[in-house]
């Protein structure tokens, strides 16, 4: 790799010969994290070498179809899941990582949350201050600006009218797109390019710096010498995820793990790197209950931008509570089916009417009680990962409570009657019925709960002996390894995470900057 | 609107089990043991044969397991004017596609689930039904169903969920079934929107060199169109499925 070449992105299952990199950075993921990371090290002249495990995906290769979008743009060819199916988890995979597939949707890191980390994990020098010039970089990069209240979709303004009826807070969300046309499939990643995703951003600013981007290849292996790591083991996948035989091995001065809250504790713990036994550990999810309400009209929440609207009216539910934020979904025919309650003719209904049908979601804000542990991500002994999260009775209360007030901006919105997402679907028709969702069953398996978010897993803090890494991001006990994505994250957010991920990547790649220089 | 199901069954206990939050990991274990070494009982003698027009050639399901995953299918989506039977959506190749693309242990799990959920033996231990779900009547079927749905047992309700899963992601990804839900589709897209994305993403070959801020102000957004014109050629796309 010659000085000041331009980089490029190469396709490892093509590879007919295993490779071996020595630049003077490695950076595992090409999400959120690792793509701002990227980019910034390589502007600085840094030499960068991005290892991805998803494909390449440019705008006139992508296809507006569930069928084609999930397995090959979803972690586990989108069946990921906690063990016991309980909770889906919908995680990106791809050269751009979950930006390819999320909503946009896009929050500063809340402020009180930096305080609560600063004051529970001895986390210093991370606060609103420090973070405020990185996420202004990053908003004007990524084009992130509030979404047009005259072209928010209908799905969404269900929620913005049913928030106004009640006179709860609502807002109108950021979005990181440009040129957005408002089709609604974000979640089967743009067409047009006008996502303002990695691949779009920072990675084409990474390679035109001379980043090689290595799609295609898994890191499975992390060698340690000492205190360092002296080789990242990538093996080569072909079109359909299977090892082809070929390997890429990097020898970098730094490493920077960004796979993801599941991927990066499962490659240290594939690496025998558990040293204090918190690696998977904490593992948060917002975990998300969702409620679909009939309306009299079309609603198509289908088409137009995913998700321009939030409520955040009982995100601090006060002391022992558990809050939750209130948002919306997309209503694609596989994400329904695969969501709603019940079988046979119950759940027929319910897809006759998905043109009429209105989806909002509210994501219970885990992470806060004083005892609170979280799931755990561990490897099962056939070598796959595995997710555990057992919810508590605290989220249980939080999840139906937010059920509740779905079903209340429904209401209030028009919906002419609304359906839990339980196994016997709850009805409700009028403000009363909203009670009956204090007698259904709040166990796994008998209502749906979903995960977007995934955060934690190597949690930073400032003790060595209960966290991962440290207060800038580096691993406690190695000296050249940093994590970079939402892992390190030691509670939720109680926001949509992937602008605190941006924004926390940008300010740590002068940290990791000065160590690979 | 919705019907409540009022079915309600006594299950009946498995030999040593008892009412417990951890006994479903002994019924876990005896259900495996009661495929394998089931053979000898007549209930166990009882298979389902392969359904004639399964479809092509499996890439991970037997014949026989297609079949009892399209007759699981019959009964998510009973017959209703506008909805396609499962058998003309060739839901047994979709489902077979779906699991050919999990991992090698993942695979052997959900084919296990599958015979057991077919299974005699198993049916008469479990709820007291004495033939494989594939030969059953409808409202024993519905009735089978039911009992995984709502099994005190989270082992059991993993089972339904993944089996739902599995049907309706490969039902409704059918075109064919659109127009029962009123979903018209992707909306068609010209050459001319996919050209005015911004800057293309970095090629292999010759990575361009964007500006650092390509313009100022992005064009309007569109409101939401209120009925897009159906894609042409609206077929599966093969490429991610093996």
């Amino acid at each position: 790799m010659s000085e000041g070449a331009p980089g490029r992105i190469l396709d490892a299952g093509e590879l007919r010969r295993d490779v071996e990199e020595t630049p003077d950075v490695c950076v595992v993921g090409s999400g959120a994290g690792g793509a701002v990371v990227a980019a910034r090290l390589a502007a600085r002249g840094l030499r960068v070498v991005v290892l991805e495990e998803g494909g390449h995906y440019p705008p006139e290769k992508v296809k507006m179809d569930e069928s084609w979008a999930y397995p090959a743009l979803y972690q586990e060819r989108g069946q990921r899941a906690t063990a016991d199916l309980s909770i889906t988890i919908l995680q990106g995979r791809a050269v751009g990582g979950s930006t390819v597939v999320n909503w946009t949707t896009s929050f500063r890191t809340p402020p009180r949350v930096l305080r609560h980390w600063a004051g529970a994990f001895g986390i210093a020098g991370l606060d609103e201050a420090a973070l405020a010039p990185h996420f202004a970089a990053v908003e004007e990069r990524l084009h992130i600006a509030p979404w047009p209240l005259e072209v928010v979709n209908p799905n969404n303004r269900a929620l913005w009218d049913g928030a106004g009826v009640l006179s709860w807070d609502r807002e109108v969300i950021r979005r990181n797109v440009f040129g957005c046309q408002n089709l609604g499939y974000c979640g089967t990643a743009c067409p047009v390019g006008a996502k303002q995703s990695m691949d779009q951003t920072y990675l084409v600013d990474a390679v035109r710096d001379g980043a090689r981007i290595y799609a295609r290849a898994r890191a499975v292996k992390l060698d340690k010498s000492g205190k360092r790591v002296s080789t990242v083991h990538a093996e080569a996948l072909d079109q359909a995820g299977r090892p082809t035989g070929r390997r890429v091995a990097v020898r970098a001065k730094v490493v920077v793990l960004a796979g993801g809250a599941i991927n990066t504790p499962e490659l240290l713990l594939r690496s025998g790197y558990d040293p204090s036994g918190c690696v998977g550990r904490r593992t948060f999810l917002h975990p998300v209950v969702a409620s679909v309400g009939i309306h009299p009209e079309p609603v198509r929440a289908f088409y137009g931008a995913p998700q321009s609207v939030a409520s955040h009216q009982f995100a601090d539910r006060g002391r022992g509570k558990v809050g939750f934020f209130l948002e919306a979904a997309p209503a694609h025919p596989v994400l329904a089916a695969t969501s709603l309650g019940g079988f046979g003719a119950v759940h027929q209904d319910q897809m006759a009417q998905l043109a009429n049908s209105s989806v909002l979601i509210a994501l219970s804000i885990d992470g806060f009680l004083a005892d609170e542990e979280g799931g755990t991500v561990s490897l099962r002994s056939d070598g796959r990962v595995r997710l555990d999260y057992r919810i508590r009775p605290e989220i249980w209360e939080s999840l139906r409570e937010g059920n509740k007030a779905l079903a209340r901006l429904q209401l209030a919105a028009g919906a002419s009657v609304v359906y839990s997402f339980h196994e016997d679907p709850v009805v409700m028709r009028t403000e009363r019925d909203v009670a009956l969702l204090d007698r259904a069953p709040w166990e796994p398996l008998r209502v749906a709960v979903f995960s977007a978010h995934v955060m934690g897993g190597c949690a930073m803090g400032s003790d060595p002996e209960k966290s991962v890494v440290d207060a800038r991001l580096k691993l406690h006990w190695l000296d050249n390894v940093w994590v970079v994505d939402g892992s390190v994250f030691p509670t939720s957010l109680g926001v949509n995470p992937q602008e605190t991920i941006f924004g926390i990547a940008h300010w740590a790649s002068d940290h990791i900057a000065s160590a690979a220089g | 609107m919705l019907r409540r199901n009022r079915y309600r069954r006594e299950r009946i206990l498995l030999p040593g089990e008892h009412e417990g939050r951890r006994s479903f990991l002994k019924w876990g274990l005896a259900g495996t043991a009661l495929l394998f070494v089931g053979g000898g009982t007549w209930l166990a003698t009882r298979r389902t044969r392969p359904a004639p027009g399964i479809g092509g050639p499996l890439a991970a399901l037997s014949p026989m397991e297609a079949t009892v995953m399209l007759s699981l299918g019959e009964r998510l989506v009973p017959p209703r004017p506008g909805f396609p039977r499962p058998a003309d959506v060739e839901l047994p190749r979709r489902v077979d596609a779906v699991v050919a693309l999990a991992s090698p242990p993942a695979q052997a799990e959900i084919r296990q689930l599958v015979r057991l959920f077919d299974s005699a033996l198993a049916g008469f231990l479990l709820d007291g039904q004495f033939r494989t779900f594939s030969d059953s009547a409808p409202e024993q079927q519905d009735a089978r169903i039911r009992a995984w749905q709502v099994s005190r047992f989270t082992l059991r309700r993993t089972g339904y969920r993944a089996l739902k899963k599995l049907v309706y992601a490969a039902y409704y990804a059918a075109p064919e079934t659109w127009p029962a839900i009123g979903y018209p589709g992707p909306p068609s897209l010209g050459p001319a929107d996919r050209g005015e994305s911004p800057p293309k993403p970095a090629r292999a070959e010759e990575p361009p060199k964007p500006p650092r801020r390509p313009r100022p102000a992005g064009p309007a957004p569109r409101p939401v169109e209120e009925a897009p014109a159906p894609r042409s050629g609206m077929d599966l796309p093969q490429e991610g499925k093996p």
